[in-house]
């Protein structure tokens, strides 16, 4: 089995806001999976790692969360987007462009030495 | 904001904690539950799926531990657990608990109260408008004229400033005044303040009531402004806060005046410590001091001048800006018709006055200056006080810790970090420090209730508040944290030095703890012997001071049987003769009582602090050394006969010796051997020389010296005998106030509403004021030498019973260490008072080392006090052995009980000791 990364904490408060955001609410098993599978399976979450990130994602107000049934008719805690938390994944999304455009061009070939 | 409400969240986290945990494990096991159904479907067998699940996840357990943390908050919930161990542990032992809350409440007390006093007098600004800006302004050298008061100038210099100085917005003056108020038929006397009428606008002031006093209005015609505002703690006391007083009359010394306002609330004046009730324009100033008129005369000094400074000029360029103009000014004043013929030296001292500047930014008190040095010396003291008291707390938290070495050295075993022992062995101090601080703020209320009684009680100091408020909770809080670190760190870090292995391997626990706590506990008590040594060395010199200056001989016999009182009636509106005459009648109402032994009256009040000096001139004697200063008094008849003063020569003053008389005077003992040596003063004549054509209110020469009497104090016994010349009152011709002085054989306490009663049937208005014994008197005076010698007495007594305490604890841990090697000893044929010796040598030496630290730190100090001190040098070796006896004394009480028990310790308990 390959070495997996584990998922870095600042990235993973943005990873669970888009996840949401794109299927609307979901348990925190779906929310692990989806991030996984949509990583190619790169990425691992633990959920150590990954209930902390949800009650402090919480505790700032941008998911709710609620006591539902699953497909599979199994009780389960479900995670919703805020209003709060998608302006927050538009800001740091927009961020997060920025961050990424700027250090891709650090290692874009130089244009003045070609 | 985010942040804000997380923290709220996880603050409410802190409760209902079990529900919450389920609702986690309820979240976490259908996660799992999820994942093992998607690895059966995926195609593993159940145990296999199960495994998986749980590997991947990372464990139970640790996810719960993460979550919990990030739920709740974990600095505070531990916090919150140590309180409660440190509660749970200090209520364990009661005594221990009980005596250290208390003698840090006593420490901490003291600080507070000695802070508050301190506060109010020195460090506060004053409440108007950028205090910052206010400066003081006076003058410096002869003014070849009258000063009335510290730091005066004249009417004409303050305009002058006023007109002309660049660097002040607003430059103001003052005068304090004692003035006579009638309401109805009633009349009171208060502390009258005259201001320039830009008084209020240059501090900022406005009022709470009608209107406060405007350049404009009140500052332009000479006695032309009978208006008057009241200050607010005035009119909320004496008028009830009864808004229909404005436009109401009232008679000022008898002057018809209308009150026109109430300054704001919380304003009592520039000067912290004294709160006049009225103020009123000084352009009514000869109307309010009958007896002199002096608004127009700049050879009389007698106004405070204050100033607020523009922006962009600091104190120093404002006072710099000053001088061309005091050496304009003077120079004119040179050429004035009273300095015209003033010989050369003076003019040359005239000319090189000085203007000299100070920060009033917390106002000008004249009673700050006598009293802050004593405050000031006494802060130190009560500050050692506590870290004496620190001291043995910590001792007491040392032997604690010892006793519980086995407990710490268990839980450091099987995993706590010293790092969260030494956080819950500081959590124990900072509970015992915080206990000892509340309490200490109660008892700091009561300290500065007795304090204030102190101070002398005629109106000033008035202003000081014993409530605290929130500088002093701030000053007491930080002082009981600063002592919870103080006596807490180094015995919490002592205690967690603990060797595991030889602690837990020790069968019974050791009753005396390490070697290293025995060495710390030591020198703790070495310092308290030191810094009491300071303590009690300085009490015993205040105190030798204060007996000093009370066993002086004043000169006056029996002074508690002397009766005090004073009376003004020229504030009552009496002219001259009437004034006379009213004087003459109160003395015969006064000696026709039967209790009465005889009675007189004096213009200047003794040993009160007043004075009154003049150039006087011998005719036909060359002065000596050009010294011509007499300290001077007008008397009535009877007056030495009253005070017990013996007449050496000549005769007293008698009723006949009234205006048209031969002008008479009495000098004393001083004065005549000043100038007359061992020769006669009687049948000399005398004339007063009061600056170049500048006369008092009576114009004098040729007075004929018609008695001598023996010296008696003056002003106070601080200042001493003085040389001093005696007129008769009534040839005087000054419309002042005088203090009667009678000799009774009755009760005082019986006499005060006798006395009252006779003036009362003269006039039904007059004020009679300071009434008291003339032994009440002197410890007015002496107001400021009593606080510090009672208080650092106290101080002394204090910190001698903590370092005694302290001594006898450590020697009793001692002796308990060394039980088994007494017993064996003893078992080996040592004698008693060989065992008692070994015990005593080492208290001995823990007092010798102390006192080698403190008497050269004491000598090193001592320098700081001389000015306090009277009749006694600061490095007084008999005081520093009396210390040293006193202190040996205690300790050798308190090191004897323990050593007594050692000697008399069985051999055979002690050898199965342990």
């Amino acid at each position: 089995m390959a070495e997996k990364a584990d998922v870095w904490q600042g990235t993973l408060a943005l990873m669970v806001l888009k996840t949401l955001d794109t299927l609307g609410p979901l348990h925190g098993y779906g929310i692990a999976r989806r991030i996984e599978q949509t990583s190619g399976d790169q990425l691992e979450v633990r959920y150590g790692t990954l209930y902390p990130a949800l009650l402090k994602l919480e505790q700032e107000g941008f998911i709710s969360a609620e006591w539902g049934i699953s497909d599979n008719n199994r009780r389960a805690k479900y995670y919703t987007l805020t209003r709060a938390g998608r302006k927050q994944l538009e800001k740091e999304a927009r961020e997060w462009g920025r961050t990424t455009g700027i250090i891709a061009r650090f290692f874009a070939p130089s244009e003045e030495a070609s | 904001m985010r942040a804000v409400r997380a923290f709220l969240f996880r603050l409410t986290g802190l409760w209902d904690k079990g529900r919450k945990d389920r609702d986690m494990v309820e979240e976490l096991e259908s996660h799992l539950a999820m994942q093992i159904e998607d690895n059966l479907r995926s195609g593993m067998t159940p145990g296999h799926a199960r495994r998986a699940a749980l590997l991947k996840s990372g464990g139970v357990e640790p996810a719960k531990e993460a979550c919990r943390d990030r739920r709740g908050l974990p600095v505070l919930e531990t916090a919150i657990r140590d309180l409660h161990h440190a509660l749970r542990l200090l209520s364990r032992s009661p005594a221990f608990t009980l005596v250290a809350v208390l003698s840090l409440a006593l420490g901490i007390g003291a600080n507070t109260a000695i802070f508050t006093l301190l506060d109010q007098l020195m460090l506060r600004r004053l409440p108007v408008r950028h205090p910052e800006q206010l400066q003081m302004i006076w003058t410096t050298g002869p003014n070849l004229g009258s000063n009335q008061g510290s730091r005066a100038s004249s009417y004409p210099m303050y305009q002058d400033f006023g007109q002309r100085a660049p660097a002040f917005s607003y430059v103001f003056c003052r005068y304090y005044t004692p003035l006579s108020i009638s309401l109805g038929n009633q009349t009171e006397r208060v502390t009258g303040e005259l201001v320039s009428g830009n008084y209020f606008q240059a501090l900022g002031i406005g009022p709470a009531l009608g209107r406060v006093f405007s350049p404009e209005e009140d500052d332009r015609v000479y006695k032309g402004h009978p208006v008057v505002v009241l200050s607010h703690q005035y009119w909320v006391t004496r008028f009830g806060a009864d808004a229909g007083v404005i436009g109401q009359k009232i008679l000022v010394n008898n002057y018809p005046m209308v009150v026109v306002g109430v300054s704001a609330a919380g304003f009592s004046g520039i000067d912290p410590a004294r709160s006049p009730q009225i103020r009123i324009p000084i352009q009514m100033k000869p109307l309010m001091t009958p007896a002199s008129d002096n608004l127009g005369d700049r050879r009389r000094q007698w106004i405070q001048i204050f100033a607020r400074r523009k922006p962009g000029y600091t104190m120093q360029s404002a006072q710099a800006s000053l001088q061309p103009l005091l050496s304009g000014i003077l120079r004119t004043e040179l050429e004035s018709p009273a300095l015209r013929d003033a010989p050369q030296p003076d003019r040359d001292r005239f000319l090189a006055r000085r203007v000299l500047t100070e920060s009033a930014s917390n106002g000008y008190s004249e009673l700050r200056r006598s009293y802050s040095t004593a405050l000031v010396v006494l802060m130190s003291m009560v500050g050692v006080v506590l870290l004496i008291a620190c001291f043995n707390v910590a001792s007491l938290l040392i032997a604690r810790a010892a006793a519980r070495q086995k407990e710490l050295a268990m839980r450091l075993a099987i995993g706590a970090s010293r790092g969260q022992l030494l956080r819950q062995l500081l959590m124990e101090s900072a509970l015992l420090a915080v206990a000892g601080g509340a309490a200490g703020l109660l008892l700091s209320e009561a300290m500065v209730r007795g304090l204030l009684g102190f101070l002398p009680a005629n109106g000033m100091l008035a202003t000081l508040r014993a409530e605290p408020d929130w500088r002093i909770l701030a000053f007491n809080a930080a002082l009981a944290i600063a002592t919870a670190f103080l006596f807490g760190l180094a015995p919490a870090w002592q205690a967690l030095k603990v060797d595991l292995w030889s602690t837990l391997k020790e069968g019974a626990g050791s009753a005396g703890g390490s070697r290293g706590s025995v060495r710390l506990r030591k020198s703790l008590v070495t310092a308290q012997v030191a810094f009491s040594f300071l303590l009690v060395a300085g009490a015993l010199l205040f105190v030798k001071t204060l007996l000093n200056l009370k066993e002086m001989n004043s000169g006056f016999r029996d002074i508690d049987k002397i009766i005090t009182f004073q009376i003004d009636p020229a504030r009552s509106g009496y002219s001259l003769p009437r004034l006379k005459a009213f004087y003459q009648q109160v003395l015969e109402n006064v000696r026709s009582l039967p209790e009465v032994k005889s009675a007189g009256y004096a213009w200047v009040s003794v040993l009160s602090g007043r004075e009154a000096d003049w150039d006087v001139l011998v005719e036909g004697q060359p002065t000596v050394d050009g010294d011509t200063q007499a300290f001077v008094n007008g008397l009535s008849s009877g007056y030495w006969r009253t005070m017990g003063v013996p007449l050496l020569e000549g005769r007293d003053f008698e009723d006949g010796d009234v205006d048209g008389r031969p002008k008479v005077a009495i000098v004393n003992r001083k004065f005549a051997s000043h100038f007359f040596g061992n020769r006669s003063p009687t049948g000399r004549r005398i004339t007063l020389d009061v600056g170049p054509r500048s006369r008092p209110d009576f114009e004098i020469g040729g007075i004929e010296i018609v008695g001598l009497v023996e010296d008696s104090l003056y002003d106070g016994p601080r200042e001493g005998v003085r040389r001093q010349v005696f007129f008769s009152f009534p040839q005087m011709n000054q419309p002042v106030g005088t203090a009667f002085y009678v000799r009774t054989s009755a009760d005082s306490g019986s006499m005060f509403a006798t006395l009252r009663r006779k003036v009362r049937e003269l006039d039904a208005t007059m004020p009679i004021y300071e009434m008291k014994t003339l032994g009440d008197q002197l410890d007015e005076t002496l107001g400021t030498e009593r606080l510090s010698a009672t208080l650092s007495a106290a101080f002394g007594v204090l910190a001698t019973l903590l370092a005694a305490v302290g001594l006898y604890g450590v020697m009793a841990l001692t002796v308990a260490r060394r039980t088994r090697e007494i017993g064996l000893r003893m078992a080996l044929g040592a004698r008693q008072g060989a065992l008692l010796w070994m015990v005593m040598k080492d208290a001995f030496s823990l007092l010798g080392i102390g006192l080698a630290l403190g008497i050269p730190c004491a000598y090193l100090l001592s320098r700081y006090v001389s000015s306090q001190l009277f009749g006694v040098v600061a490095a007084d070796l008999g005081t520093a052995a009396v210390a040293a006896v006193t202190l040996a004394a205690v300790a050798t009480g308190a090191a004897l009980v323990p050593a007594r028990r050692a000697s008399t310790i069985d051999p055979i308990q002690a050898l199965r000791h342990e």
